[in-house]
């Protein structure tokens, strides 16, 4: 193979691995949109507050003298989804439920004001410098001659391919199979109908908000250890590039938020790779702008009908 | 309703008239202008202990021409519109002397202004060139230039390094960029080949893919201009995706977050820093006395915030005077002995010479020179 | 569930959402990262944060009447003084004649702020415009306010053109960037929207950040001069040979408080012409029709109008006052950088809007007053600024979504005596 093709592929993998984390945190952003039709504006603070946790957890386990990596990670990460549930509940008690009946132009300016005061409790609370963490997990693996053009893929990269692999995989049964994951589509069907047979739409709503903040928490596990850093602004940037895959693989679809993030993340790795960096956040704009434009249900979605 | 306005308006206009003239009228006001409150807050701390710790000094020793010297924080935040505001404010207060702005951008629009009221300026931290490009009277530094450390790093890498194919990164910010540009400019002076001069975001996590290109390229050097945050993390990738390159950045990757984020990967880095004027033998009794107060002395802008209270009070003294428009040609002529050595001004304001020094960075966070 | 668990419940829930975060802090030790209590404000504050959720929970139907008492409509009614139309413009004259005296009263910082104050107060009267009034959510206002504050820079850097020149010509410009974005865009719902504007305001910062050689990147553009009155300048000398400066026209001797005074009038002119554009407009078939969209486009468009066309009205003339304020902060700053234009600033323009009641003139002009003024006077309250705004947002939109002072609509009403 030639030496152009190997770049090539090394790139869709760092691609790929951005775009996995991308789509675990679409999920959350799509899953409420089906269900209750708003945008939870407040989701990436919720993935930056689990990295805070998860980091806070690594940190006071190994001063406990626990040195084991998989307790350590098992553990940690077991912290960040409780904290990072609770914080998905709390925010929809207590900033959208008062308005579920309310236009969404006032549900979303709720949204953003959430959003604005998370991310500034966390600034007060924990400083607004940089927290910086060793890597853990080191190494990896590596196609091709060590010594001429090869493609480098390190353990970690893997470790967050394979987890979104598995959280989609499960999201998906948890959906299709299970009771709870049934009133969930009936909610997203209709909630008036599914109140009137029987199922506390509340309950379903609050499961949601919470499925979406422990999914948030495993990208922000995961990312923390992969880039070792967490400051209380990555929040704000990952919800936009995570709610433009969303919309770009169609609000609503788990698969869609899957096959968004991912080709968000290996255009903005193309970008990096063939243009240059400091575009990248301008292409990730304009692709969600032009799909928008041209494909409003985004790839996979449903066409949204208008009821009077 | 507008009335209400008018009332808080007048109201705050009489409290600030009140503010004014609470304080004796012998004393001579320095005005000290940076960020009190803001994500950058923890840089104005260092030049405002480095400025009070002048004054009380100065005071101790008889104050300037029988006055005491007395100083007043402004809180800028680090923002250009708050900046003007504290100008405007400094310029209500008649206080004639500055030391700040922290932040070149909030330096840069206070600058016209102080120029224009008859002010005296002195920044010790703000390190963008155009600041003293527009030919001002008044406006001076105790600190080097971005173009000043850009030539250190670029004549080291040609001499010492002799890389065969050099990368310049930088974040696209006022800081980084210049520095990236004059590094880029000193090289390619001598000879070296920059293959790759390419912007990042600031703020960006993932530089994988400018790690690849970066191999692609074949790159065996990299110079970085900007801060530590980015730079931590492009060499944590590069160790990760296996880069073999040397890498160098200005003073503001030395911080030791960039060891906590990068390991092992910041072994070796080369950092270029102003010398540390706390280890200079002849500073021992000041560092002393703001070990007494319990304050670190070790932050870059400390000492030269010592130094521009001090070249400001010794030129008063000289002059006889107070008068800004005295003291600020005194300043231009004379020379001062400073905590950060002597202090000389060119025509623009800025200092004739001020050190740099090559240091390797090592895993633990310490560094030790270059050779 | 009793009272008590579910009190019980709640301070738990915030117990585990403090407790990590608040609680505990992450230091780093040399290169390690060390976890430990934080400061004894920060876990007083937490215990404290739990023990009023429990009391509130436990005595929740109690609180709860309190809140629908807030929540019902009850207006803040203005003082009966001014509810007669005559009675309001002799009140606005007297309002008008003490904003004019007021920079000669006034310490030079004062008037700095003012000047400050009166651009935000025309940004949040712009946006009210698309957000109040056409109920379109734009989160990237900052862009045209930055695209506004850019032409002059540009236009005076490369061409010498002087502000007033510049000011039409900014204001014209950002309309037409919120006509060629509002054109496609307009057709998205209303979330969407909010999301695309979004996308456009961080656009053309990395924009203006990345094309140094016209915008000069980071750097910004400094050195940006001060309007003239009919060509005199405010300078102590002329900045070129054979022109007059202000004071020597006029035989008196040189201050540099009246470039202040000076651009503090002219913003004040400008914010009237706006608060009297914008009421025009409103009672026009055309504000009628932003109003009538808000509340129910399909119902629109069954009566005939056209809703990308009205959208697109309120889009363009929003963007044209962003444009203006633009130019006159570039003038008062004399330097731009795209730093001063990030969503933050578009988040605090929001905040103004929403704080005034959407739709509301006088509201957004108090709310922008109170945004700026209120840090100024308590500096340590900055730091909380963010996150009270934030707060705010949200508790405004659970209890008074329609803002402190609702709009109002002109109607007659009869004399009752």
């Amino acid at each position: 193979m030639s030496e152009s093709i190997y770049y090539f592929l090394q790139q869709i993998a760092n691609g790929l691995t951005i775009g996995s984390t991308y789509a675990l945190i679409a999920i959350g952003y799509t899953m409420v949109y089906g269900i209750i039709g708003m945008i939870n504006f407040a989701h990436g603070e919720v993935y930056m507050i689990g990295t805070y946790v998860a980091f806070i957890a690594l940190a006071g386990l190994s001063m406990l003298g626990i040195d084991n990596p998989f307790l350590l990670i098992g553990i940690a990460l077991a912290v960040s989804i409780v904290v990072a549930s609770a914080y998905g509940f709390s925010i929809e008690r207590v900033a959208y439920r008062p308005l579920r009946s309310s236009k969404r132009l006032i549900a979303l300016i709720s949204a953003i004001g959430m959003s604005i005061f998370l991310q500034n409790y966390i600034r007060l609370a924990q400083g607004s410098r940089d927290i910086a963490m060793p890597s853990m997990i080191k190494g990896g693996f590596l196609f091709g001659s060590p010594e001429g053009s090869h493609i480098m893929i390190s353990y970690m990269q893997v470790i967050i391919m394979v987890t979104t692999v598995l959280c989609m995989v499960g999201l998906t049964l948890f959906i299709t199979r299970s009771r709870m994951g049934r009133a969930c589509r009936a909610c997203a069907q209709d909630i008036g109908m599914t109140n009137l047979l029987g199922i506390n739409s509340n309950n379903v709503i609050a499961v949601t908000f919470i499925i979406g903040a422990s999914l948030a928490a495993v990208a922000g596990m995961l990312l923390g250890l992969y880039y070792g850093v967490v400051n209380p602004y990555i929040g704000f940037i990952a919800g936009l590039k995570a709610f433009t895959a969303a919309v770009l693989g169609g609000i609503g679809s788990i698969p869609g938020a899957m096959l968004g993030g991912l080709i968000l993340g290996v255009s903005e790795s193309l970008t990096g790779g063939y243009l240059t960096a400091e575009y990248k956040d301008v292409v990730a704009f304009s692709l969600l702008i032009l799909i928008l434009l041209f494909m409003p249900q985004g790839i996979l979605g449903k066409p949204e009908v208008e009821k009077i | 309703m507008k009335s209400i306005v008018k009332k808080t308006l007048i109201g705050m206009s009489v409290s600030a008239a009140l503010m004014g003239t609470s304080l004796a009228q012998a004393d001579i006001k320095i005005a000290l202008a940076g960020p009190v409150s803001g994500p950058v807050a923890q840089y104005g701390d260092m030049q405002f202990i480095g400025a009070e710790m002048a004054i009380e000094q100065i005071n101790k020793k008889g104050g300037v021409n029988g006055e005491k010297l007395v100083g007043i924080k402004y809180d800028d935040a680090c923002d250009p519109k708050q900046a003007v505001a504290v100008a405007n404010k400094i310029v209500n207060d008649d206080i004639k002397f500055v030391v700040g702005h922290l932040c070149s951008s909030s330096t840069q629009p206070a600058t016209d202004i102080y120029e224009d009221e008859g002010i005296v300026m002195v920044t010790a931290a703000s390190t963008n060139p155009d600041i003293t490009l527009q030919g001002y009277q008044l406006i001076f530094r105790t600190i080097g230039l971005d173009s000043l450390q850009g030539p250190v790093a670029g004549r080291f890498v040609a001499d010492s390094i002799k890389p065969k194919r050099m990368a310049v990164i930088h974040d696209k910010q006022q800081y980084g960029e210049g520095i990236a540009t004059a590094v880029k400019k000193t090289v390619e002076e001598s000879g070296v080949d920059v293959v790759m001069f390419e912007g990042i975001t600031a703020g960006d996590k993932d530089f994988s893919a400018l790690v690849a290109k970066l191999k692609r390229n074949n790159v065996d050097f990299v110079y970085y201009g900007g801060y530590h945050p980015e730079l931590g993390l492009i060499l944590r990738q590069s160790a990760e995706l296996g880069l073999d390159a040397q890498f160098m950045g200005p003073e503001g990757v030395g911080n030791k977050d960039i060891s906590a984020i990068a390991g092992e990967a910041s072994e070796g880095l080369l950092v270029t820093l102003p010398p540390s004027f706390e280890l200079d033998p002849k500073n021992k009794g000041l560092v002393d006395a703001f070990e007494k107060k319990n304050q670190d002395p070790s932050g870059p802008f400390v000492m030269p915030a010592y130094a521009a209270v001090q070249v400001m009070a010794d030129s008063m003294k000289a002059t006889g005077s107070t008068d800004a428009e005295e003291v600020a040609e005194y300043m231009h002529k004379a020379s001062f002995t400073t905590p950060i050595g002597d202090v000389k001004y060119d025509e623009k304001g800025d200092l004739t010479s001020f050190n740099f020094v090559v240091y390797n960075w090592h895993a633990d966070g310490t560094k030790s020179p270059a050779k | 569930m009793s009272r008590v668990t579910s009190a019980f419940v709640a301070a738990l829930i915030t117990l585990i959402l403090g407790g990590f975060l608040l609680g505990l802090s992450l230091t780093s030790e040399g290169i390690n990262l060390v976890v430990g209590p934080s400061t004894p404000g920060k876990i007083t504050f937490l215990f404290v944060g739990v023990a009023i959720v429990f009391v509130l929970q436990y005595f929740r139907e109690h609180v709860g009447r309190f809140t629908t008492h807030m929540r019902s409509d009850q207006r803040m009614e203005l003082p009966s003084f001014l509810r007669s139309s005559q009675q309001q413009r002799i009140w606005t004259m007297f309002v008008i004649i003490g904003l004019l005296l007021f920079p000669f009263l006034s310490s030079r910082g004062a008037v700095d702020i003012a000047t400050l104050t009166l651009i935000y107060v025309m940004l949040g009267l712009g946006l009210n415009v698309v957000v109040g009034l056409a109920g379109l959510l734009d989160l990237g206002y900052v862009g045209f306010y930055a695209v506004g504050a850019y032409t002059y820079a540009l236009l005076n850097m490369y061409f010498g053109v002087s502000f007033w020149v510049a000011l039409p010509i900014a204001g014209g410009l950002a309309a037409l960037f919120g006509f060629l974005l509002g054109f496609p865009v307009l057709r998205l719902r209303g979330d969407y929207l909010a999301i695309v504007t979004l996308g456009f305001g961080e656009i053309i910062r990395i924009l203006l950040n990345n094309w140094t050689d016209l915008t000069g990147g980071p750097n910004g553009i400094a050195r940006i001069p001060k309007p003239t009155l009919f060509g005199l300048e405010f300078s102590r000398r002329p900045s070129e040979e054979g022109a007059t400066t202000f004071h020597e026209f006029f035989g008196i001797s040189y201050s540099s408080e009246y470039k202040v005074i000076f651009l503090y009038l002219m913003a004040l002119l400008l914010v009237l012409l706006t608060v009297y554009v914008i009421r025009r407009l409103i009672r026009m078939p055309i504000g009628r029709a932003w109003e009538a969209l808000r509340e129910d486009e399909i119902a629109c468009r069954a009566l005939g109008l056209n809703p990308t066309m009205i959208k697109l009205g309120a889009f363009t003339i929003g963007a044209s006052f962003a444009g203006f304020a633009g130019s006159f902060f570039a003038a008062r700053q004399g330097f731009i950088s795209p730093e001063s234009f990030t969503f933050i600033e578009s988040a605090i323009i929001l905040a103004i809007v929403v704080l005034g009641g959407m739709g509301s003139q006088l509201g957004v002009i108090l709310a922008a007053i109170a945004m700026t003024v209120l840090p100024e006077l308590a500096r340590e309250f900055d730091e909380y600024r963010m996150l009270l705004f934030g707060l705010m947002m949200v508790l405004m939109m659970i209890w008074r979504p329609q803002g402190l002072l609702p709009m109002k609509r002109p109607h007659m009403e009869l004399k009752r005596d």
